[in-house]
């Protein structure tokens, strides 16, 4: 399958009063097209700054120091990539949202208290498709469908440029006048009717009436469809989904999960980037998993040769502490707890905590190594572990 | 809404009550000699002190005395200024428009360049804008007020001779008192006055003597409002539903603007609404020392010679603008923050 998302090496880092942070140490992870691909990990272990840096949210004091974030939107030519990391502020913004959008964990914070629901999702398609809704009221007015009386001809003209340069000097100089700033309007409410349309898709009835509401009006589950239905407004290819399902009881999460294959199934979305710490959740939903520990990724594989063959010591250590119906006994626990990464463990970040930990692993970082068949594992002993 | 309303201003005649008594209390702590003596002007008078304290019951038991007040305050009669050598209410609406006069003009010049500094200084954090508002806040905030309007009234008028001090300049009073056919007072305030009557030069020399009181006001009291803004943007740029923006693809000045400005206006409400009200009973280091005969300037006349029905008036005063300004605050809440209701 064509490569759609490749991180290479990707290196960050956070520069608080005790340190810098090292959160990420040379992650590489690549989605293919049409996969959903699972990260999951302890939380601080780096996921959610992970695809934070893809997508260039990083939040001060967090700098993203050195790597590559290769993007080919094109499935047919594969060759036409584009690094993220070097591309300007403007263009980032332009893709965000649009072709790589994010689904927040805590819907809670994540939307705007004082800002009803309406503008909120009404804000993708202002950022993105100011000129497929001006082509639409532009075709609305002059089939009749909508009128504006004497202001036809102004408001004609102020469309028909926005339909072809939405950020055009001449129209931005309205929007700063007085009045004349009403010619906005008209797309305005056509946002909102978009945004009812996306949040009816996702199974909520009362959409009309719900983009009037704000965030305190509405349930937990309810916020988490709205935050999903500003990361779905615009269809993007990539969707990242930090964590979107933590929060939410087991039924809501059921049901945001099934959407989110639904959506896959019906091509409204290419691809999903799943962050979780559920391992349930990976089993359900995923083609391929990325496990992370400290700041580091310790194995990528396929979700069967993850769950039936893990190889990491730290994967297996996951894997086991998974509480199960079948085994009695004291449940597996990983011991000691993740490492301060203002001065993270030399070598293997994971030797303090590693039952095989040997001297090799105190000194040196063991690189990512290929096992075939998209399997590659970080660990000085891969030898001795593989068909344990 | 309508009940909300209706609950705070019957809260109105408590908080009333509640100062009155409090001051009234203060007042009664001098003798009774002490309080008649200071409506005697001349030596010979002195004897006629026991006769006043007789002749006014100034040593009946206190809720007595109390209660007298209430009385005449309840029928319109607020007392004799000294100060003013008038009656408390004509003296009142003849202060008072002073005052409205210049936070007219210093408040929302106040508001609008304190909102704006602080977003400013939040949105470019540790940068020399933040650094050089910081400066001017602490100068602003730390420099007793008196001092500096006596320096900028050194550097203006003293160097230059412009902006002078006091309301209005002596020609311009002299015609404006000589001709009270060409000139009718309808607000007491010399700016309005000149445009209601088409005097516009009256209207240009009482601006003149506003610019200094005005820039002190603003200098001092946006300093705090400024800090207020700040901290409440870096607050809510750091917030999840900045990020959220950011990853729809918004812009910067959206990000800052409507999202986190809204939020931070919030706690900024309140601040200003207090600073407003703070400046309505008169800033009396401004009036002082631009000789503007306000409310400030007479409480400070007023305390200094215990001139008491002015001090019971002015802190009755005191109260009904607090009240009604937290009012005002808490309906503006509800406007701008849809959490709240009032009920």
């Amino acid at each position: 399958m064509a490569k759609l998302l490749e991180t290479k090496n990707l290196v960050t880092n956070f520069y608080t009063y005790e340190g810098s942070v090292k959160a990420l140490d040379n992650v590489s992870i690549s989605i293919d097209h049409g996969e959903t691909f699972g990260l999951v990990g302890e939380s601080g272990c780096g996921k959610s700054v992970t695809v934070r840096s893809v997508m260039r949210i990083i939040q001060s004091p967090g700098v993203i120091e050195g790597g590559e974030v290769l993007y080919c939107d094109d499935a047919e030519h594969p060759e036409q990539c584009e690094d993220l990391l070097i591309k300007s502020e403007e263009a980032m913004r332009e893709l965000r949202g649009d072709r790589i959008s994010m689904i927040f964990q805590e819907p809670n914070a994540a939307l705007n208290p004082v800002l009803t629901i309406g503008e909120q999702v009404a804000e993708s398609y202002m950022f993105h498709r100011q000129r497929s809704m001006s082509r639409q009221i532009l075709a609305d007015v002059e089939s009749g469908k909508i009128s504006f009386g004497i202001f036809s001809p102004l408001l004609k003209w102020a469309y028909r440029r926005a339909s072809e340069n939405p950020r055009a000097p001449a129209l931005r100089l309205m929007s700063k006048l007085p009045l004349l700033k009403l010619w906005g309007r008209p797309m305005r409410r056509e946002a909102v009717n978009r945004s009812v349309g996306i949040i009816e898709r996702l199974g909520i009835s009362n959409a009309a009436e719900l983009v009037t509401r704000y965030p305190h009006n509405l349930s937990g589950g309810m916020k988490q469809r709205i935050v999903i239905a500003i990361a779905l407004a615009c269809n993007p290819t990539l969707l990242i989904a930090d964590e979107a399902t933590s929060n939410l009881d087991v039924t809501i999460q059921a049901q945001i999960l099934e959407l989110l294959q639904d959506l896959k199934e019906r091509r409204a979305i290419s691809s999903v980037l799943l962050i979780t710490h559920d391992l349930g959740v990976v089993a359900e939903t995923c083609d391929r998993v990325g496990v992370m520990y400290a700041g580091i990724l310790c194995e990528v594989a396929d979700v069967k040769t993850l769950f039936n063959n893990p190889v990491h010591p730290y994967t297996r250590a996951l894997l086991n502490s998974v509480p199960r119906f079948c085994v009695e006994g004291e449940l597996a626990t990983i011991e000691g707890s993740v490492p301060n990464l203002v001065h993270p463990p030399a070598g293997c970040r994971f030797h303090p905590r590693c039952k095989a930990a040997s001297d090799i692993c105190k000194q040196e970082k063991p690189k990512l190594v290929d096992l075939g068949n998209g399997h590659s594992v970080a660990c000085h002993h891969i030898d001795e572990k593989i068909g344990e | 809404m309508t009940a909300y309303i209706i609950r705070r201003l019957l809260f109105l005649i408590f908080v009333l009550f509640g100062v009155s008594v409090l001051i009234f209390g203060l007042l009664m702590t001098f003798s009774p000699e002490r309080r008649a003596a200071v409506y005697v002007t001349t030596p010979q008078q002195a004897k006629d002190i026991p006769k006043l304290v007789k002749q006014y019951g100034l040593n009946d038991p206190v809720p007595i005395q109390y209660a007298r007040w209430v009385k005449e305050v309840a029928s319109g009669n607020l007392g004799w200024s000294l100060v003013a050598a008038r009656p408390v209410a004509k003296a009142f609406w003849s202060y008072f428009p002073t005052t409205l006069e210049l936070n007219l003009l210093a408040s929302p010049l106040v508001i609008i360049v304190g909102i704006w500094l602080g977003t400013l200084a939040g949105v470019h954090r540790d940068t020399w804008i933040d650094h050089g508002t910081r400066i001017g806040a602490i100068v602003g905030w730390s420099l007793p007020t008196f001092l500096f309007a006596l320096v900028l009234l050194m550097i203006f008028y003293g160097y230059y001779g412009l902006f002078p001090p006091g309301i209005i300049s002596s020609d311009t009073s002299l015609w404006v008192i000589n001709n009270p056919d060409k000139f009718t007072r309808y607000t007491g305030m010399y700016t309005i006055d000149g445009i209601l009557n088409g005097h516009l030069w009256v209207t240009w020399d009482a601006l003149n003597h506003l610019v200094l009181p005005v820039l002190t006001q603003v200098i001092v009291v946006v300093a705090l409002l400024m800090r207020v803004m700040r901290s409440g943007m870096l607050e809510e740029l750091s917030r999840d539903y900045v990020i959220t923006a950011k990853a729809k693809g918004a812009d910067a000045h959206t990000i800052n603007i409507k999202h986190a400005r809204k939020n931070a206006l919030i706690p900024v409400i309140t601040v200003a609404g207090q600073l407003v009200a703070l400046s309505m009973e008169g800033s009396i280091a401004v009036e002082v020392v631009f000789s503007r005969q306000g409310m400030g300037w007479w409480l400070a006349h007023s305390a200094t010679q215990l001139d008491m029905p002015v001090l019971m008036s002015v802190c009755m005063f005191i109260g009904v603008v607090f009240v009604l300004s937290n009012l005002i605050i808490d309906i503006m809440y509800a406007y701008i923050d849809p959490r709240i209701q009032l009920q």
